[in-house]
């Protein structure tokens, strides 16, 4: 592994000093997810001296090696393979697909290893030292990594970037004794393993996770039951855009449970048998060939010594930290999963180079560096689900909920050429704008590829675009991203492929 | 090594402007934020500091050049490492310039020493700066952040003492300006181990505040609560990396041994720090609940806003459909330090003091400014004042609360010249050019500033700098409010230069085109309302001058001329001076000087 063999070499350069560190840098980083790389990245970029400590071999944390990119390389395939089913009906006839789990999972490997071999060799170019091992603070200024080989390490650091991320959240009962090795429960990690062709699976948890990867195992071949506490599947997005996908996949579920508690499971060899409480329960244990727990994620503060640095961790395990992802220990900054909701790469990614920025701006004396801080207005969220659907700000529910007015435009895709000429179209995008200015809040779009577009969304919101803005861009024809500026015309009342406004 | 330009920095919504003085040349050493040269606006002039520290290999501006933000000043050679290491400690940055190609591998590979006792090797070391630290994770010197284009600012309080635990944005001194006052931040959190200003100092940006341990290191002994023993305590600050990157480090890298036997000795600073964890002081990050109502402004402005410490919601976006522009925002910075406009922070604590004691608008033991509710007694409209109206009335109260007026009066008999003028005026007719009175007026208070040196002069302290130009200023009135352009060398220009001059320059200044350069510099002014009326009036000197001439409509009276009353073509002047500078003696003098003159104006060949 390139990363072990950087973390040795570099190692046995440096000599032992007097103080009983093995390693000194200016930013030690423990973590290399999205937000862990992109914080020591940046901060060597900027000058400093910089360590990185993950425990796995390979760089990228889970997004990268068991998280969205695997999972994508997958739900692209499914999507695929669901879409030449529907090409019978436009006169094109396919064989029913063979699939052969091997390939496909060397496939996802490749994918996988594509991306963090490019980071091993970024890491390289930028002369960050990678330690492999399990980092937990010995005090204030110095980490000790315990290496795979059971050898440990001390480095010391003048600043530090918590970026530990979390991992899934292991429900009590199917932790006991004969369900815990038991390769028929898994988590996100356990089921981008790909190791088996369930026929009938359920997924725990009617989050965005568990419905990516009940995509993928359905298309695969497996009937799905989903059971989730709440009321509604894809907490947090709009009823309206959730609606649609629902419509769309109801054919992959056996059950949908919904407000309903999983409250045991128990394995024969027929499968797993697991029992359900509360409005959509079935009066009868169901029996799995797959279950995947999928109901969040814990924070890994608890795991990083962080009591011997001072830091606080609450009793979840998350971090405070201020918009400079500060901690309560000034020199020691937290950024990512760690520190709270939402657990997205992309928010990860920016605290990282606010973190960096700080701390080389301390370190080097830069005013400017050093008063960076996180200011986003707006994060979004995607579930690559099928249609995808992608939202970003205030939602229509946040904006009842909180009473601030806003009023929408927005585009149904029956209106829209290529979605048409796609055969897909039942999304829709739609905006939401502040009543008294016009400005835009927030929007969502649910349809293929509306991860692909919520971007301009959340850039037109930083910007502090209005509909005019919006509606005024030429937006190039016909594409699916033209439907944002055809609903940003919807709410000005000036669309014209739209049946006239009311009157 | 390497060769860097050194480039004109941000200097704020100045087109450009003079460079007046260069205080290097090549060959030079110097420091990261000494000053380069010095430039004039309109205004002020500031001193350009350097961006690096380095030798200057050649200059690229010379004396009179004009200069923006982004020209190149000089090109500097660097050491390496003292690019990296770059501003805010002078100290560390010359430090590493005369360490021979330190060079970031050989700093990286550098043991660590322990923090509280890098600083102090380096004052054994190398006595350079005494009391600056050096290592950044040692004591951190707190400066004054870039204040707008100030000179120099009074420190009217200071809310700091030594041993106060401070936070980031906590408050640390209040500093006045002539028209505003403003608290200073702290950019850190830590210990306030030193004060580096008093009461009544003059600060400027990078002026050092404060030298504070930073919070970090604090840390390291308040975060042993798991009862860690004081041995281990002082292992951990030992093992506090001091710097890898920073030239510091090395440059004072004399030794182990030194930082070895300190470290024995024991590391007091630390383990006797107070045992408090700052607590969090920006706004907690909380990305999971969007607001819904934004300034109008992008991340680059918010981020620019963040830096200078404006508040965003209270700037007035001038960008189409109200975007908030980096103008906007450095022109509220401006506002505020020039006095005309208040953040709402500002407001409230300025209403507090108020209220709490009589002495409001800073003037001591004076009323507050009556609060009248006009539209009580009938129907009102309310308008801004103009940007000059501004700046200007600014100007006039300072002079006149500052200045020590005395206004003399006195009539000069200008029958002659005035048909002289009006001879000339007929014979120029087909050129165009048309002489005025005030034209002459510049020409004889050249004469007279000659005459009188001390009017032709201004007060710095406890000197008269005496000039030995006469650029004469004259009031316009322009739509905007009052400007006063400057007539050059009035005394070696004939009186139609004169003419020619001024009529460009008050067409100028009426369609507000005037630059900086032709509103500085002048040496006494002259305020004319002869075209209007009136007979006498007590004009402001415009400060740093010390003697204005005021001058009204001039009018036809019998004069006693011995033996009968005669009528002659009186003028009626108005000179305010300035009592610090001149006497009433002289002031007579003046007058009758110039009375002379504009009697007989051959005299100005004299």
């Amino acid at each position: 592994m390139t990363a072990v063999a950087v973390a040795t070499a570099v190692a046995a350069s440096v000599a032992p000093s007097s103080a009983g560190s093995d390693l000194s840098c200016d930013l030690l980083v423990l973590g290399a997810g999205p937000g862990g790389y992109s914080a020591a990245f940046r901060a060597a970029d900027l000058g400093l001296k910089v360590v990185l400590v993950e425990r796995y071999p390979t760089l990228g944390g889970v997004c990268l090696n068991v998280g969205c990119i695997p999972s994508k390389a997958l739900l692209h395939v499914a999507a695929v393979m669901d879409e030449v089913k529907h090409f019978a009906a436009m006169g094109v006839t396919y064989a029913a697909p063979s699939v052969d789990l091997a390939a496909l999972r060397t496939h996802k490997e490749k994918v996988v290893g594509k991306l963090t071999g490019g980071l091993a060799a970024m890491a390289k170019m930028r002369k960050v030292t990678v330690v492999q091992g399990r980092g937990e603070f010995a005090d204030p200024h110095r980490l000790s990594v315990v290496m795979a080989d059971g050898q440990s390490q001390s480095i010391a650091f003048r600043s530090a970037v918590i970026a530990a991320g979390s991992e899934a959240v292991k429900l009590p009962f199917l932790q006991t004794p004969e369900l815990k090795d038991d390769p028929r429960v898994v988590t996100s990690t356990g089921a981008l393993e790909l190791r088996q062709q369930p026929k009938r699976m359920l997924v725990i948890g009617g989050g965005i996770i568990g419905l990516e990867m009940g995509t993928v195992y359905s298309t695969l071949g497996a009937r799905l039951d989903v059971v989730e506490m709440q009321d509604s599947l894809m907490q947090g997005a709009d009823r309206d855009l959730v609606k649609v996908w629902q419509k769309m996949n109801a054919p992959r579920f056996d059950h949908v449970m919904l407000k309903t508690k999983t409250v045991g499971a128990a394995a024969t060899a027929d499968g797993i048998r697991v029992s359900f409480e509360g409005e959509g329960a079935p009066p009868e244990p169901q029996v799995y060939d797959l279950v995947l727990q999928a109901v969040g994620r814990v924070p890994n503060g608890k795991r990083i010594g962080a009591e011997h640095a001072g830091v606080a961790v609450s009793e979840r395990g998350f971090i405070a930290v201020d918009i400079q992802m500060r901690t309560n220990v000034p020199h020691i900054f937290a950024i990512g999963d760690i520190v709270g909701q939402p657990m997205l790469a992309h928010k990860a990614v920016h605290e990282g180079h606010v973190a960096a920025e700080v701390a080389a701006g301390e370190q080097l004396g830069d005013e400017r560096l050093r008063r960076s801080a996180f200011d986003a207005r707006v994060i979004p969220s995607v579930a690559y689900t099928d249609p995808e659907v992608a939202w970003v700000g205030i939602t229509e529910d946040d904006a009842r909920a909180r009473g601030i007015k806003v009023k929408k435009g927005l585009f149904p895709w029956a209106a829209s050429g290529r979605a048409i000429a796609n055969g897909r179209d039942e999304g829709f995008t739609k905006l939401l704008f502040s009543e008294d200015t016009h400005a835009i809040v927030g929007g969502g779009i649910v349809g293929t590829h509306a991860g692909d577009m919520i971007g301009e969304i959340a850039l037109a919101i930083e910007m502090g675009a209005d509909a005019v803005d919006i509606g005024r861009t030429i937006h190039p024809h016909p594409t699916l991203g033209e439907t944002i500026g055809l609903a940003a015309e919807a709410f000005e009342g000036t669309c014209t492929d739209l049946p006239p406004p009311r009157r | 090594m390497a060769l860097v330009d050194v480039k004109v920095p941000d200097i704020g919504d100045f087109e450009s402007v003079d460079v007046i003085e260069l205080l290097v040349k090549p060959g030079d050493t110097v420091k990261a934020e000494q000053s380069l040269i010095t430039v004039e606006s309109d205004k002020a002039s500031m001193e350009i500091p350097s961006s690096h520290a380095g030798v200057v290999k050649a200059m690229k501006v010379a004396l009179g050049d004009k200069v923006a933000e982004g020209s190149v000043l000089l090109s500097l050679e660097t050491a390496e490492s003292a690019a990296v290491a770059t501003p805010s400690s002078p100290s560390a940055a010359a430090t590493a310039a005369a360490v021979p190609e330190p060079g970031p591998t050989a700093a990286a590979t550098q043991p660590p020493l322990p923090a509280p006792v890098a600083a102090a090797a380096t004052v054994a070391a190398a006595a350079t700066a005494a009391t600056t630290a050096t290592a950044a994770s040692g004591p951190i010197e707190i400066r004054v952040p870039d204040i707008g284009d100030f000179d120099e600012v009074a420190v009217i309080e200071v809310l700091i003492k030594v041993g106060d635990v401070i936070k980031v944005e906590q408050s640390l001194i209040t500093v006045e300006s002539d028209k505003a006052s403003m608290e200073i931040p702290s950019s850190h959190a830590g210990t306030v181990k030193e004060l580096r200003v008093q009461l009544g100092d003059k600060v400027h940006q990078g002026s050092v505040v404060a030298v504070i341990e930073p919070a970090g290191v604090v840390a390291t002994a308040a975060a042993s609560p798991s009862a860690a023993p004081a041995q281990e305590a002082a292992a951990a600050a030992a093992a506090a990396p001091a710097t890898a990157t920073s030239a510091a480090a090395s440059a004072s890298s004399p030794t182990d041994t030194i930082a070895a036997t300190v470290a024995a000795g024991g590391v007091t600073s630390a383990s006797t720090s107070p045992s408090t964890t700052p607590p969090i002081t920006v706004p907690p990050h909380e990305p999971a609940a969007a607001q819904g109502v934004w300034p109008h402004a992008s991340p680059t402005i918010r981020r620019l806003a963040r830096e200078l410490g404006v508040p965003l919601a209270e700037v007035p976006g001038s960008g189409p459909k109200g975007r908030i522009t980096a103008v906007d925002v450095q022109s509220f910075v401006k506002q505020v330090m020039a006095g005309s406009a208040t953040t709402q922070a500002a407001a409230k604590a300025a209403s507090a003091r108020a209220s709490s004691s009589p002495a409001a608008g800073g003037v001591p033991g004076l009323l507050a400014w009556p609060q009248v509710d006009f539209a009580k007694f009938g129907p009102i409209e309310r308008r801004d004042l103009s940007r000059i109206k501004k700046i200007s009335g600014a100007n006039l109260h300072r002079n006149w609360v500052l200045v020590p007026h005395v206004t003399n009066h006195d009539d000069a008999d200008i029958t002659e010249l005035e048909d002289f003028r009006v001879q000339l005026n007929r014979e120029n007719e087909k050129t165009g050019v048309k002489v005025t009175m005030l034209a002459f007026l510049i020409k004889a208070c050249a004469s007279a500033l000659k005459a009188f040196p001390d009017f032709n002069a201004s007060l710095d302290g406890d000197q008269l700098v005496v000039k030995q130009y006469t650029h004469i200023g004259f009031a316009a009135d322009t739509p905007n409010g009052l400007m006063v352009p400057v007539v050059r060398d009035a005394d070696r220009k004939g009186i139609l230069q004169i003419c020619a001059e001024m009529s460009e320059l008050a067409r100028k200044a009426r369609d507000g085109r005037l630059s900086p350069a032709e509103m500085t510099g002048g040496c006494f002014s002259i305020s004319s309302l002869g075209g209007i009326g009136g007979r006498y009036f007590t004009p402001i000197i415009n400060a740093p001058e010390v003697a204005i001439l005021g001058v009204c409509r001039s009018r036809t009276e019998p004069v006693w001329d011995g033996s009968a009353f005669a009528p002659r073509l009186m003028l009626p002047l108005s000179l305010s001076w300035d009592h610090r500078v001149i006497d009433g003696a002289a002031a007579a003098r003046f007058n009758a000087f110039l009375m002379q003159v504009l009697g007989d104006f051959r005299r100005v060949l004299l």
